[in-house]
């Protein structure tokens, strides 16, 4: 089922948040040479919760187009946090980059199509895809070149 | 999709807040408050007895002057605090009215949201109501203005906003030092009951805000009450133009905002894929139980073509509105307030049909999400070929009615609109700026939508309203509201 309300929205991206908390959460326990980035990564997960939730608690009024802003396909943008215990780092490195550009995808797709409706909401939604964008997915490719 | 949890669980009777204290009823006319989704009673709402309504006005009067002369600075740091408190509870508050009204939580955030912008606009108050002066109206003589509050203000509350409406006044009339007496919707009380709790935590004085429940009985005594000085309503222009009459009678200022029928005009250069989610946000947003809601589209050109593209993409999306409970966060349309309000809507639409309106999307027979009674539901319906002369074209219908009318061009579509007796809120979309500021300057109405869908100003702006959509002088919200709560004392001073 497509997700049409900013609200729906607003919890999917939460639990895409907290889905890659806790995937880096795992990272940091099974590959603890660099934990702290991990850790940070899910501390950074939270503080996009917050940042979306703050722009929708702050920005929803009833006469914008909250019900009617979206067109997303959830399925697009899902994935498994579950990591094998006998998977190498390399390829958990790739699973995460692989994740990466799934959540980088759903947030440009969001802004996409919120941009003309929901103000503070789209921008958010921008300013988490640059981010990772910029910040996450190089260190995640920095690290596995470091790997390989 | 999972409900989001009820904040509503058991069945109270509500009491009401007078002086500060939560005093129940002793009235025997006691009303269910029903979930209308759900159709389980959620509350109970006593009908006040005059002497009940007479001790909140009286209360508020007696508060008044203490109240007055509080310090501008001190009275809205109690606004402040109400501030943190309304943010510190938007959820429950949103949910409730959910709950008792039966708009999406969407919908309902939107309304808290909107309801607590009023609030941090009347923070302002020292500067907004800041008076103005000139020196040397003569030789050696001075003049000035001071904004002066008046006393107690009474505010009748409409079922279709039950949260936001009354802090289109409230703040701004305690802000400016006034004292206010609420008379709730009878039919969804509950938020404005949350509201006065957390009023009351916020250390707003006793006295200073009451909430007496209540029918026509209460509005009537408030209309003829000597100690009230002015009376904000929202509602229908019938009962508007009545409240309008009386408080003249008896030299009361009033503020009624009244029914709308408004007019969406889309030309053929507009932009269809952002038109068509701001014109289902307008139709049939809050279930098109609104003032500011879309009634007539109106699509212009000679062109089939592009008349047929609008016409189907508005019809096939309206047709896909998923409608249910609005605790459910994928639903985009809840159900109508109440069963008079869905048999309202069912008699327009035989109205259409027997008038000669084409029926393009019926939604007398609603198809719902979730398993729950059809009662008060009704889907997105749609007709088109409408004229102006047809009952469906001319009467609010204040539900998720569209009534589609095809005219050669903007001129057409201009007059067609100022024909209506109602001048809310009226929309144009198009590409052209040509066009949009020429019905800017001609359309009769007091809230004019370029490119967007539901016109509704924000706190710092007036809500305005033309023709029989508004009854006074100054409206609600802005500045307007500002000199609705205070009088103009002029002094003109000359030391010798």
């Amino acid at each position: 089922m497509k997700l049409n309300t900013a609200s729906e929205v607003i919890s999917f991206t939460k639990k895409l948040e907290e889905d890659s908390a806790t995937l880096y959460k795992e990272f940091s326990r099974k590959f603890a040479q660099d934990k702290d980035v991990f850790l940070s990564f899910a501390k950074e997960n939270e503080k996009n919760i917050i940042q979306v939730e703050r722009a929708y608690y702050g920005v929803i009024s009833d006469a914008i187009e909250g019900c009617f802003a979206f067109n997303i396909n959830p399925e697009k943008y899902s994935f498994n946090t579950e990591l094998a215990e006998k998977d190498s780092y390399s390829k958990a490195l790739n699973k995460a980059i692989e994740i990466e550009e799934k959540i980088i995808k759903f947030y440009s797709d969001a802004v996409e199509q919120s941009k003309s409706f929901l103000a503070d909401i789209p921008r958010a939604f921008k300013m988490i895809a640059k981010k990772r964008e910029n910040n996450r997915r190089i260190e995640l490719k920095s690290l596995l070149s470091k790997e390989e | 999709m999972a409900i989001l949890e009820e904040p509503i669980k058991e069945v109270e009777k509500l009491k009401n807040y007078v002086n500060g204290e939560w005093v129940e009823s002793k009235s025997d006319e006691i009303l269910d408050i029903i979930n209308p989704a759900t159709q389980k009673v959620i509350s109970k709402v006593p009908m006040s007895t005059p002497d009940e309504v007479n001790e909140a006005i009286t209360a508020a009067k007696e508060a008044y002057p203490e109240w007055r002369t509080t310090t501008p600075l001190a009275r809205v740091r109690c606004l402040f605090r109400l501030k943190e408190l309304l943010e510190e509870n938007f959820e429950q508050l949103s949910r409730v009215q959910t709950q008792e009204h039966g708009k999406t939580i969407d919908e309902s955030r939107g309304e808290t949201r909107r309801g607590i912008e009023m609030v941090e606009v009347g923070t302002g108050i020292p500067s907004l109501m800041m008076g103005y002066n000139l020196e040397d109206i003569a030789t050696g003589i001075d003049e000035y203005v001071i904004y002066q509050p008046l006393g107690v203000f009474g505010h009748i509350a409409p079922f279709n906003f039950p949260f936001m409406v009354p802090l289109w006044f409230s703040p701004f009339a305690m802000a400016t030092g006034n004292t206010f007496v609420v008379k709730p919707s009878p039919r969804d009380p509950i938020s404005q009951v949350k509201l006065a709790e957390l009023v009351d935590e916020a250390g707003i004085p006793p006295g200073v805000y009451n909430v007496v429940h209540g029918g026509v009985d209460t509005a009537s005594i408030f209309m003829e009450h000597p100690d009230i000085k002015g009376i904000t309503f929202v509602g229908s222009t019938k009962v508007g133009k009545d409240i309008y009459k009386k408080c003249g009678e008896t030299g009361k200022r009033v503020i009624a905002q009244t029914s709308a029928k408004n007019f969406m005009v889309v030309m053929p250069d507009a932009d269809i894929a952002a038109t068509i989610p701001a014109l289902m946000t307008s139709f049939f947003g809050n279930t098109g139980q609104r003032c500011l809601s879309g009634a007539n589209l109106v699509i212009v050109g000679k062109d089939d073509t592009s008349y047929n593209k609008v016409l189907d993409a508005f019809v096939d999306t309206a047709s896909k509105i998923r409608v249910g409970y609005g605790l459910d966060e994928s639903i985009q349309m809840g159900p109508m307030q109440s069963i008079d309000g869905k048999e309202r809507v069912l008699g327009y639409i035989e109205k259409g049909i027997a008038e000669g309106a084409k029926l393009l999307l019926d939604g007398r027979t609603p198809t719902i999400i979730g398993d729950y009674p059809e009662t008060c539901f009704v889907n997105p319906t749609v007709f088109s070929d409408v004229t102006p002369n047809m009952t469906i074209a001319k009467e609010e219908i204040f539900g998720p009615v569209a009534s589609v009318m095809r005219v050669k061009d903007l001129d057409e579509a201009i007059e067609t609109a100022n024909g209506s007796n109602f001048g809310n809120a009226n929309a144009i979309f198009t590409s052209s700026g040509k066009a949009a500021r020429e019905f800017q300057y001609r359309i009769e109405t007091g809230n004019v939508g370029i490119n967007i869908g539901i016109v509704a100003p924000m706190a710092f702006f007036p809500f305005s309203g033309m023709k029989d959509s508004f009854f006074g002088v100054l409206h609600g919200q802005g500045k307007d509201v500002i000199r609705f709560f205070t009088e103009s004392k002029v002094v003109i001073q000359r030391w010798l």
